[in-house]
């Protein structure tokens, strides 16, 4: 019997998300073992007319991970999506928008004019600035379109699975290739981690009392943090109450509190949302006063709330009219 | 249907701003018929989500309303909602929006007049700053 | 895949002309034909009389729709009306939802047009969040009839009798020795100048001989656990060294060599090392001061135990800890009197013959310290007397509030004076007075014909005593100054020292003074801010004995009215819960939620709510971080629907 085809490919991300996949060290064997891998740009070379040239849907999983920023992105996501049975959407950026997606915070126009002209370090004496069509002696040269918005990958096609995390961890990434192997999928549309908040698994819970109060809210950066204390507790976010189990709470365990990588659990709709919900219900303070000096130490709330869910959120994933 | 003029959206609690715009009903007292009340138990029952979903799906300015500090029939929910709209007021400049387009506030249930002046405020600030534009990206860009 | 449209049927309600006149009811009907999620029944002219009930009911045995609009006035008016009459024909509660086109449409603006197009808005809102309700089910709980009153004061001890009268079990749990509160402490009460213990001894006995009525005494109340209906109270009741076989024979006072400072005198007088609060007392048993007792403090003295015709004394007893159960809580716990020690113009404490109002009336009880005669500190008899109103009241430094039951108290001393001494002279100084009945007005008049007399001073926090040869010399601000040989200090009340800590055991508000607050200030002003707790007496604020019966009387016939044997309780339905399968347990949940409704459990590390104890205000939902906790009938899925169907028209 042949060996079931999978894919790599990535759209807007860091490289992390491959990273991850060679992070799987010795276990990576047996999956190499198991499978082709037909595809995979970042660590092999191969060219989009290899995968044009295959049929529709021979590819078993394609696993994609970055979001998607620009048309040729938009271009392969289809492409992928045409040629695998399941695509499964690999990391934060493909799942909810991930770091690229802060940029939803500005506009395209703002961001060419710090990319091209204000930066520092940027030299541009002609005031280039890319176009997506450009004749140069008598060619045609085309560059893709740069989006106004930073999409999720689910944005522009169909997504069977979600392996959640910047990146995902060894662990996980294992349980979904054994899982896809061995034919046990959960129902799709699924994110394959726990659909419960990080707090569930988090050691540190247990030092939280019932009745929390937070404020006057900190940096990591303001205090030593106490690794044997949760990190509400010692007025510093940590958005593992929003944010979905199934990391091993890696970062807590590095004594850094949890930043949501792992996106909002099912019965959420907005990361962000729910944090601010849950974070205010808990601040120190009765008056409007008091509450604003609580909530002084905040710099960049929409960073810190939706630093990976931003191209899932309500309003980071809409634009302004006329911007 | 409705013609396009702006919509605000208020959250207002059963026991206190529901009952105070009930009885600015009973007093016929006009208000902007832009204002449109979606009524929850108390004010402490408001997720930002709902305020960021409001304007989301269309809403040029969204309230919530609940009973005076002090006074909530559930102890302290107001003051729960107080504390997360301070969050999300700092919150929403971040993304474009004009944090006046949001507005927490108190009406009593004997506050009909109030609640007229509250509302009526609210949609002149809206007036003022114009339509808010938010639309969904999925729409507007990617087919 | 095709999933079958939903539709809600829609009842217009024409108010008769109250919402057909402004709203126009044609168009609303052309647009519910066409909106492909709405059937329309028929407009009724007044869908909540008998009429239009029945047509209510029938159109729903008839067409069974999945859900229902009813648009017409408020929800706070009707829904309740046509939740019940959906529940009668078998429909669950949950799918009606009103659309409130009179109050909210029809009501508040000229423009007919515009009213239309919003109850559109407001009927597309409903229906949209009709689809996304789910069932609602009553749910009703069995109860404890059993109640514990806290304090054994004359609030506390009426609560305890009426209560036991309608065959409940009572636990009457007093700090001291024995019941009596503050009113036994008394000699006469105003302005009826009844004798306080005459009032108060067959109360006691009826007390002591009500078999349904458990005294705990020399106890305090250290946790509560349950709810309304349903509570569980530990009491530590500490030990007295007497046992209960103990009359009260009081052979044992005679052989005790040690005398203490009373406190029943207010430190005024002593009493020995075995002691009662009085003769006669409920329980009548002795105890023991065991700091001062020979027996415990060097072992070298048994004489009560050998003179104790009962072998009631028991140096080995231990505190006890003691758990009832019960389903209300009546709170008695009384008050303190206002503390003046911080306001020095007064020289209470610095100069001799400057006595508080409750030292004085003790002074002059004939069970006091000196058993009721009037002197000075040299043992002369007075010749003029000044009483202070408001002392350390109305004064950021003291009581910042009027107690309103003082100045009765201050008109009384000059009648208490004039009882034994008709001839000193009795002037009060006061800068407000304040009588809220005719009885107390009254009274005022017949003290100031009797000869005491009253000057107002322009501001009583100007009050400032001194020592003048033997005399004390008052000045105030508006009055020349008097030279008087004794002065009573009319103090206000303050919430007594246990309210504090009790509240934070039984989860319950203060008011700003200190007082316990009323769940509503007119509506359940017996009621404690939690369910199934009472607050009595002096323990919601400065009450008279009369007002302090008339609380402890509407308080048990409400727990009365509420907890009745046999008869389940109905509980909120439209509460929280928390889904175990979601919630991680994060806790975040239990901060916010006013009622203590949440615990956690750690083995399983989640949360979970008592759907008894909570009322449903849904702010532990909007707090729930990972979407586990839903509020019955106002879910997220509810409430984004009902967005959606205002802005979507």
């Amino acid at each position: 019997m042949a060996k079931p085809k999978i894919a790599f490919y990535w759209c807007a991300s860091c490289g992390g998300c491959e990273e991850a996949i060679v992070d799987l060290a010795e276990q990576i064997l047996p999956v190499v073992e198991a499978v082709d891998i037909v595809f995979w740009p970042c660590a092999m070379d191969f060219k989009t007319r290899d995968i044009e040239q295959m049929a529709n849907g021979s590819i078993a999983v394609a696993f994609i991970n970055g979001a998607v920023r620009t048309s040729e992105q938009e271009h392969m996501a289809k492409l992928m999506r045409q040629k695998s049975g399941l695509v499964v959407a690999f990391g934060s950026c493909a799942g909810l928008g991930g770091i690229p997606a802060l940029a939803n915070l500005t506009s395209r126009k703002k961001i060419f004019e710090a990319s091209y002209h204000d930066c520092p370090s940027v030299f541009n004496p002609d005031g280039v600035e890319p176009k997506t069509e450009v004749v140069v002696d008598g060619h045609k040269l085309t560059l893709p379109t740069f989006y106004e918005t930073v999409y999720k990958l689910d944005d522009v096609i169909t997504v069977d699975y979600y392996l959640p995390g910047c990146p995902p961890t060894t662990d996980i990434i294992v349980n979904a290739i054994n899982a896809i192997l061995e034919g046990k999928l959960p129902p799709k549309g699924a994110v394959l981690s726990p659909d419960k908040s990080l707090c569930s698994s988090c050691k540190l819970n247990d030092t939280k009392p019932d009745q929390v109060c937070i404020g006057p809210i900190k940096r990591i950066i303001d205090i030593i943090a106490d690794p044997e204390k949760c990190f509400l507790t010692q007025g510093l976010i940590c958005m593992g109450p929003a944010t979905r189990d199934g990391c091993g709470a890696l970062c807590i365990q590095g004594n850094m509190p949890c930043t949501g990588c792992f996106g909002p659990t099912d019965s959420c709709r907005d990361q962000g949302g729910k944090m601010i919900s849950s974070l205010g219900g808990i601040l120190e303070g009765e008056d409007r006063d008091s509450l604003q000096k609580a909530t002084k130490g905040l710099v960049d709330p929409s960073g810190t709330f939706y630093r990976y869910s931003m191209s899932a959120s309500l309003l980071g994933s809409a634009r302004k009219e006329g911007e | 249907m409705p013609e396009t003029t702006s919509t605000i959206i208020a959250f207002v609690c059963n026991w206190c701003s529901y009952a105070g715009a009930d009885q600015a009903g009973g007093l016929r007292l006009d208000y902007p018929v832009n204002i449109k009340l979606v009524r929850v138990m108390c004010s402490g029952r408001v997720d930002p989500q709902f305020v960021m979903d409001s304007f989301r799906k269309g809403a040029d300015g969204v309230m919530i309303l609940g009973c005076h500090p002090g006074d909530c029939h559930y102890r302290n929910g107001n003051i729960k909602a107080m504390k997360r709209s301070i969050l999300l007021e700092q919150m929403l400049p971040t993304f474009g929006i004009d944090p006046k387009r949001f507005r927490l506030d108190w009406v009593a249930a004997g506050e009909a007049e109030r609640f007229k002046e509250v509302v009526t405020e609210m949609s002149e600030t809206i007036k003022n700053i114009g339509p808010l534009h938010l639309k969904g990206f999925v729409e507007s860009e990617v087919a | 895949m095709t999933v079958m449209q939903k539709k809600s049927l829609l009842f217009l309600c024409k108010c008769g002309a109250n919402i057909s006149n402004f709203v126009d009811l044609d168009r609303i009907a052309d647009w519910a034909s066409k909106a492909g999620h709405i059937d329309l029944a028929e407009s009724h002219n007044l869908l909540c009389s008998p009429d239009g009930k029945k047509f209510f009911q029938e159109t729903l045995k008839q067409k069974k729709p999945d859900t229902v609009v009813v648009a017409a006035c408020s929800p706070k008016m009707h829904e309740k009306t046509f939740q019940e009459l959906a529940e009668s024909v078998d429909v669950n509660m949950s799918y009606i939802q009103m659309a409130n086109i009179r109050e909210h449409c029809a009501w508040v603006t000229q423009d007919k047009n515009e009213a239309t197009i919003k109850s559109i808005e407001l009927i597309n809102a409903a229906a949209k969040r009709s689809f996304e309700a789910e069932p609602l089910k009553k749910m009703t709980m069995a109860v404890n009839t059993d109640m514990v009153v806290i304090g054994g004061g004359i609030a506390g001890i009426e609560a305890a009798l009426s209560a036991a009268k309608a065959d409940r079990k009572v636990y009457l749990v007093e700090k001291e020795i024995s019941l009596g509160g503050a009113v036994i402490k008394t000699e006469d009460i105003a302005p009826s100048m009844e004798c306080s213990p005459c009032l108060l001894a067959p109360r006691l006995s009826a007390v002591r001989n009500n078999p349904n009525i458990t005294v705990i005494t020399n106890a305090e109340v250290n946790e509560v656990k349950g709810f309304y209906g349903n509570f569980t109270v530990k009491i530590h009741k500490k030990a007295r060294y007497v046992e209960e076989s103990c009359i009260g024979c009081e052979s044992c006072f005679e052989v005790c060599p040690v005398d203490v400072k009373s406190a029943f005198h207010l430190n005024m007088g002593t009493e020995k090392a075995v002691y009662t609060l009085f003769p006669g007392s409920v329980p009548a048993a002795a105890a023991i001061h065991k700091e001062s007792c020979l027996h415990f403090v060097d072992n070298s003295c048994n004489a009560c135990m050998e003179a104790c015709p009962f072998g009631s004394i028991n140096f080995n007893q231990k505190d006890e800890d003691i758990e009832v159960t019960a389903g209300a809580i009546i709170i008695a716990t009384g008050f303190a009197a206002g503390d003046i020690a911080g306001i020095k113009n007064l020289k209470y404490g610095a100069i001799e013959n400057v006595y508080t109002t409750s030292e004085f009336e003790r002074m002059v009880c004939s069970n006091g310290p000196s058993k009721g005669e009037l002197k000075l500190k040299n043992g002369e008899k007075p010749e003029k007397i000044a009483v202070i109103h408001c002392a350390g009241s109305m004064r950021e430094d003291g009581l910042p509030y009027c107690s309103g039951i003082c100045c009765v108290e201050a008109a009384k001393v000059g009648m208490l004076v004039r009882k034994q001494l008709p001839d000193v002279q009795i002037v009060n100084i006061y800068q407000e007075l304040v009588f809220p009945n005719p009885r107390d007005f009254s009274f005022y008049k017949q003290q100031c014909e009797a000869g005491t007399h009253f000057l107002k001073s322009d501001n009583i926090s100007s009050v400032l005593l001194s020592e003048e040869k033997e005399r004390i010399r008052i000045t105030a601000l508006g009055i020349d100054p008097v030279e008087v040989d004794l002065v009573v200090l009319s103090t206000g009340l303050q919430p007594s020292e246990s309210a504090k800590k009790l509240a934070e055991i039984l989860n319950i508000d203060l008011e700003k003074d200190g007082f316990f607050k009323a769940d509503h200030a007119l509506l359940h002003a017996t009621g404690a801010s939690l369910d199934g707790i009472y607050i009595v007496g002096c323990a919601k604020g400065p009450v008279n004995v009369s007002d302090a019966v008339v609380t402890a009387h509407a308080a048990i016939g409400d727990a009365l009215s509420k907890l009745v044997p046999g008869r389940e309780i109905e509980l909120e339905i439209m509460t929280a819960c928390i889904d175990p399968d979601k919630c991680g347990g994060c806790k975040l949940c239990i901060t916010v939620c006013p009622y203590k409704a949440i615990s956690n459990n750690a083995d399983k590390h989640i949360s979970f709510v008592n759907e008894v104890i909570c009322r449903g205000c849904g702010t532990c939902v909007a707090q729930c971080p990972s979407g586990a906790a839903k509020a019955k009938h106002f879910t997220d899925n509810q409430i984004y629907a009902e967005i959606g169907g205002l802005i979507y028209a």
